[in-house]
């Protein structure tokens, strides 16, 4: 039997995390919150609903949250890590398709899609932006996959320890598929079903943060 | 003359800035090398800058000299961005570990 564990990176999400958490650790699932600095109360909430709760002492960036939840999940034995996020735009019920994609293909990574699956709610110009980052990141990886930017993935212990995000920010997700790309491991797309709210249209990327994902992974090619 | 020779001093200062800057970002290390060389050059044979001015529709060659000094100073500033993201790279670790053994207690 594998050890699942499901790692959410929240920042200020005190409002909703309790939900969330409860609904994913109902599913029979270890939750890793990562606190990102949140001013709050978002670890309190996501303690007493049942997480184990990483706290950055500073606000670093989903990116960041998502390496620091990863490398406590190895280190506390997981076999298989899932991302998820923390704004209740996902389904817990997703997770098990993604496992059972992983272990039918044999594959290292599945990547959750909303194009292949639904996309409930979601605006005009978010879907032309998310086409747009998928034709940059076709062009930049080589990797065909029709959503780039989607927070639902599932990696095997093998996979995770390929990933080492540098990008703390938003350009994480454009990031980890160079490192999926660059590590040859087996990647599939899994369709998966985003419900977008109020609430999490209010805390999702804007035009302005694609703008500054292309700066991030600009400079990043610079450095070594 | 004066002129001249302040403006080598300056170069060089940042042809060796590119030296020691190498090891962070070959790239922006490469551009400011061949920024500056691209002024000493002007600076000592200001006649071609002049004619290359007017090819590139610039009007004079002090225009094209001032050009270059800008694209020197973005190329910095560049490298100025590069170096506080590396320092947030060390912040994020440092946070990272901190965060790690508090949670292992």
């Amino acid at each position: 039997m594998d050890t699942v564990v499901i790692v959410i990176a929240a920042y200020n999400e005190a409002k909703v995390i309790a939900g969330v958490v409860r609904e994913v650790v109902a599913g029979g699932y270890k939750v890793i919150l990562v606190d990102d600095g949140s001013r709050d109360g978002t670890a309190d909430v996501a303690r007493q609903a049942g997480a184990l709760v990483v706290v950055h002492p500073v606000n670093l960036g989903q990116g960041a949250a998502l390496q620091t939840g990863i490398e406590l999940a190895l280190a506390e034995g997981a076999d298989v890590i899932v991302t998820f996020d923390a704004d209740g735009q996902h389904h817990v019920s997703d997770i098990a398709n993604l496992l059972a994609a992983l272990k039918t293909n044999a594959a290292d990574f599945a990547l959750g899609n909303r194009f292949m699956g639904g996309a409930v709610d979601m605006t005009g110009t978010r879907r032309l932006l998310l086409r747009a980052a998928t034709i940059f990141t076709r062009l930049t990886t080589g990797l065909r996959l029709t959503d780039t930017h989607n927070g639902l993935r599932a990696m095997t212990r093998r996979g995770a320890s390929h990933i080492g995000l540098r990008q703390n920010r938003m350009a994480h997700a454009s990031e980890i598929l160079h490192q999926i790309a660059a590590s040859g491991l087996k990647f599939i797309e899994v369709p998966v079903t985003i419900t977008y709210s109020a609430y999490s249209r209010a805390k999702g990327q804007k035009l302005t943060d694609f703008f500054a994902i292309l700066i991030d992974l600009f400079a990043r090619s610079l450095q070594r | 003359m004066i002129a001249r020779i302040f403006l080598t001093v300056l170069l060089s200062g940042v042809l060796l800035y590119a030296w020691k800057e190498y090891r962070l970002s070959p790239v922006v290390a490469f551009l400011s090398v061949l920024a500056s060389c691209w002024g000493l050059y002007f600076v000592w044979v200001p006649e071609h800058a002049t004619e290359l001015a007017h090819l590139a529709g610039v009007g004079r060659g002090v225009d094209l000299i001032l050009y270059t000094w800008v694209v020197i100073s973005l190329i910095l500033l560049l490298n100025l961005h590069l170096k506080l993201r590396a320092q947030m790279e060390t912040i994020t670790l440092l946070a990272r570990s901190i965060a790690l053994t508090n949670a292992r207690k």
